[in-house]
């Protein structure tokens, strides 16, 4: 270690190296697109450098997908000798599990990037793995969807009313209990939930997504039935996603309640309820929808243990599955997806924050 | 010496900090003492044998909590299994904050590719889901022991520590007393310990309580899927174990509610501990601005 010292400002590791015939100087006058461009390029590398680490990550388990395939056919009777070589290597190349790491590399990035191809899922065999994580989306989406949107909204107009109206009984209450139950797991409230709705009231569905006498279709039966058995696993993510909410509009508020911009809007004799909406709040606005976006990426995860616990279709029980049984292009793809979503949100958000909060500085 | 008063000085400025701390203080000592509690509760015979006595009994003098389907004793099963889950936290929790800290310290103390490169690959690991490849490796791995476990957990939970100490040392870097000890010819190590460590405790103290809290949470889950590290019982298998074996109809409550009443308080804890340190070192949360 030396003792000089650090450049003032850090060098930026420029993504792209941009040539110099005109664009330097024209970026130069252009903060913003060069920001744009920049920021674009880091998106790519996270990307590219986070679908790799999965690819090889999930590569390196111990394990035989093609013998645990020919297994469960053999138990299902559909093929009741020994599988030839010509068998297994015709299966290998299928699943695109021939030839070395590298060139299994390759070929997965190149068919992911190029055709959107996960290639065959080993659970549903030989149904494209995409397919398979299209059909469990909907009812992830769904369910964890709209959960975050009540939570979001439930939680922004309590944490306002609990910053605003700080000091009071009632506002301390909620604030602790914020505080003491915004980590615990979506899953604890579900369980407890089941336990009293489910089975010691009887009134409400504890497994699966809808009622499987009912065919499914866009028939009021079947959309009644989809709420009733969605309505305990969407409740124990509203409940808890909502303290987290709480807490966070109530720390983006309070510090501003002192300010002189309030003093003055209280002397204009303001309403309460004006100064609380455009002036208390307008600091929480853009962080909190920021955050929201980036919640709404994470949502492709699917909520493993609440799915795991009612049944639930989604591509958190499809992942615990696909895990199970070794099916690596439908692991990665679920992997893939989210790790997409979750970035794209915050580039999307990172390239929107400096048009909308004249505060951001885009340059460095 | 400055590191401790600075530690004393932040408890007592936080009502919130000091019951997070004396919660976990408790827990800590009850995990400590669970030997021997576990033993008082066998009267000798181990209580978490298994046909140690009937199965299903209800909760009663002789066993507060009942037993399981097993006959093992639901009281001494959810005093060992604390001591677990609180281990597992703390060896997350330490390697996490540690690689974190490492990583903080040189990407934003040097800055330029160096940071760059860091903060980048720290991107890249905060955007892959973990709970997939957690699963993924303990699915796989034969035989994994809770240190194991713990280490596996702190691959994914460090970028986060990483990422929240290296903007408060990039924004201390620049500090005015930092430059000042520079001019004055001192070591970069004696820098980072003397003058940037004591500010930064803080942000190191949420890092851990953070990484503590994902890893409890990830065994507890692994668990509940089925998927835990074998030959200990923590708090995630008790209630992996009533779920599987129908206690929730058979109205053996104890089961999952004392495990998950356990966890909710030990989450609680860690949470305020969290918040009261954000508010040590960001006064204005306290609500007190302008009053």
């Amino acid at each position: 270690m030396t003792a000089t010292a650090p450049p003032a400002e850090a060098v930026e590791a420029s993504a792209e190296s941009a040539p110099r015939s005109g664009l330097r100087p024209w970026l130069s006058r252009h903060p913003l697109a060069a920001y744009a461009l920049r920021r674009f390029g880091l998106y790519l590398i996270e990307l590219w450098g986070a679908l790799t680490v999965a690819f090889f990550f999930f590569r390196m388990i111990p394990g035989d997908p093609i013998q645990t395939l020919i297994q469960t056919l053999q138990q299902n009777y559909v093929y009741n000798q020994q599988a030839s070589a010509e068998v297994i290597a015709r299966y290998q190349h299928e699943f695109g599990l021939d030839g070395n790491i590298f060139t299994q590399y390759l070929k997965y990035m190149n068919n992911l990037i190029l055709h959107g191809d996960l290639g065959p899922s080993l659970i549903n065999y030989p149904t494209p793995a995409q397919n398979v994580i299209l059909h469990s989306l909907p009812w992830t989406i769904g369910l964890l969807g709209i959960s975050a949107v009540l939570a979001w909204v439930l939680g922004i107009i309590v944490g306002a009313v609990a910053g605003w109206r700080r000091g009071k009984a009632g506002s301390a209450i909620i604030t602790n209990l914020s505080i003491a139950l915004s980590h615990v797991p979506f899953f604890f409230v579900a369980l407890i939930l089941v336990y009293v709705f489910a089975y010691s009231l009887g009134m409400l569905p504890a497994r699966s997504a809808y009622d499987s006498n009912i065919s499914p279709g866009l028939s009021p039966a079947f959309i009644g039935s989809v709420l009733k058995y969605g309505l305990l696993p969407g409740l124990s993510i509203v409940v808890i996603g909502a303290f987290g909410w709480i807490l966070s509009t109530r720390m983006l508020m309070v510090p501003v309640l002192g300010e002189d911009y309030l003093t003055y809007a209280e002397a204009k004799g303001l309403k309460p309820w004006r100064i609380l909406t455009r002036y208390a709040l307008r600091n929480c606005y853009l962080p909190q929808v920021t955050a929201f976006g980036i919640s709404l990426g994470f949502i492709f995860n699917g909520n493993v243990l609440v799915e795991q616990l009612f049944n639930y279709p989604g591509l958190g029980t499809t992942l615990v599955t696909a895990i199970q049984q070794l099916d690596f292009n439908t692991i990665l793809g679920v992997t893939d997806m989210a790790i997409f979503s979750v970035l794209t949100a915050v580039l999307l958000l990172d390239l929107l924050l400096p048009l909308l909060d004249p505060r951001v500085k885009y340059w460095k | 010496m400055r590191l401790l008063t600075a530690v004393l000085r932040t408890v007592r400025d936080s009502r919130r900090l000091a019951t997070g701390l004396v919660i976990l203080a408790l827990m800590v000592l009850l995990a400590a003492f669970s030997p021997l509690i576990v033993h008082s509760i066998g009267n000798g015979n181990d209580p978490i044998a298994l046909a140690a006595y009937q199965k299903w009994l209800v909760p009663s003098s002789d066993h507060l909590l009942g037993t399981d389907q097993f006959g093992r004793d639901v009281l001494a099963m959810v005093v060992s299994a604390m001591s677990v889950s609180l281990q597992i936290g703390a060896i997350a929790g330490v390697i996490s904050t540690v690689v974190g800290v490492i990583v903080a310290f040189v990407a934003g103390y040097k800055g330029g590719w160096v940071d760059g490169v860091l903060s980048t690959f720290t991107g890249i690991l905060l955007v892959i889901p973990t709970f997939p490849l957690l699963i993924a490796l303990s699915a796989y791995a034969k035989n994994v022991s809770l240190f194991q476990v713990g280490v596996m957990i702190s691959i994914f939970s460090w970028p986060f520590a990483a990422k929240t100490i290296r903007s408060q040392v990039l924004s201390l870097r620049s500090r005015p007393y930092v430059d000042l000890a520079r001019v004055s010819k001192a070591r970069d190590l004696e820098i980072i310990g003397t003058e940037l460590l004591p500010n930064l405790l803080p942000f190191i103290g949420v890092g851990f309580a953070s990484s503590a809290l994902g890893a409890i949470f990830g065994l507890v889950g692994l668990e509940v899927i089925g998927l835990g590290p074998g030959g200990v019982i923590d708090l995630g298998q008790i209630i992996f174990n009533a779920i599987n074996t129908g206690a929730l109809t058979l109205g053996a409550w104890p089961m999952f509610v004392v495990p998950i009443v356990l966890l909710t308080l030990l989450f609680a804890a860690l949470n305020m501990v969290n918040i009261g340190l954000e508010e040590v070192y960001n006064p204005r949360l306290r609500g007190v601005a302008g009053e």
